[in-house]
């Protein structure tokens, strides 16, 4: 695992296509950084879901993401961070996920909840970022200002050192 | 109704088919289960449910070892599906067979969701 703080950030309008391309670089580069294949699959995983949410959501299609690893003595730092535009009912959504999933400590058993409710449902899955956080094993947090929402997914690594 | 060898979707990035053995349905997929691929994955599995009932299948498996990548909306697919099964009378439900690949890291957790979403149906090999 490296011992030097990776960071890449993109600004661009995400479509199907391109949000495929940027999990493949995400898994590629980290690859190379984090030992752990695990972690780094989770990290493309969120990574991926994240993006697709905004492709949804962004009122004017434009989408900043950034992705910071930060090596520690005993533990590192994945921060996942992407920020976007919105209209008010989306954002109203959004924060009714959150407070969701704030109120369910367990996300795996509030993973279940959801999918039980998804398979209800006809349009959309309201999965994304539940899956995230129980799939990727995030923390998750948000910020509202203004029409701009900032998602941020947090996992943290055992650092392992070489002889 | 559908014979095993009408279920198939072909993309550019993603595919899918379904073979009969004896009375087992075998769903192989492989590729990117994304965006592109949700309205196709939507409209296969209720013909593979549908094809499975008509044989009196005993299991249906789904072969996720070329499989690179699917997303919730694709993942939400399979949910339903489950559902479905889950929802039948027992006389009718089939098992159904994950095979995973353990190179494919995210398989553990998405496949493990799903079989603890209907414990009693879903089995997970790999």
């Amino acid at each position: 695992m490296t011992e030097t703080p990776t960071a890449f950030e993109l600004t661009f309008r995400p479509n199907v296509e391109l949000i495929s391309i940027v999990r493949r670089f995400v898994s590629d580069f980290y690859e190379r950084m984090i030992e752990d294949r695990d972690t780094v699959s989770r990290m493309a995983l969120a990574t991926h879901e994240l993006l697709e949410n905004a492709v949804k959501y962004a009122s004017d299609g434009v989408t900043f993401l950034s992705i910071t690893f930060e090596p520690g003595e005993t533990s590192s730092t994945v921060s996942i961070r992407l920020v976007n535009r919105a209209n008010a009912e989306h954002i109203a959504a959004l924060a009714t996920i959150f407070e969701e999933m704030s109120r369910h400590d367990d996300p795996f058993a509030y993973y279940q909840i959801a999918m039980a409710r998804s398979a209800k449902r006809k349009v959309g899955s309201g999965l994304g970022l539940v899956r995230v956080r129980a799939e990727g094993e995030m923390t998750m947090s948000h910020t509202i200002e203004d029409d701009r929402v900032t998602i941020l997914a947090q996992t943290t690594v055992a650092a392992r050192r070489s002889a | 109704m559908s014979a095993a060898s009408d279920l198939s979707v072909s993309l550019r990035d993603f595919s899918a088919n379904v073979r009969a053995e004896g009375r087992s349905l075998v769903l192989c997929l492989s590729g990117n289960a994304d965006m592109a691929a949700k309205d196709s994955l939507d409209s296969l599995l209720p013909r593979v449910h549908g094809e499975a009932l008509r044989i009196g299948a005993a299991d249906v498996q789904v072969d996720f070892r070329h499989l690179e990548f699917m997303n919730s909306s694709c993942f939400k697919s399979f949910v339903t599906w489950i559902s479905d099964v889950a929802d039948l009378d027992p006389s009718k439900q089939y098992k159904i067979r994950l095979v995973s690949n353990a190179e494919m890291h995210w398989q553990r957790r998405s496949l493990h969701a799903l079989r603890c979403f209907a414990v009693d149906l879903i089995s997970v090999e790999s």
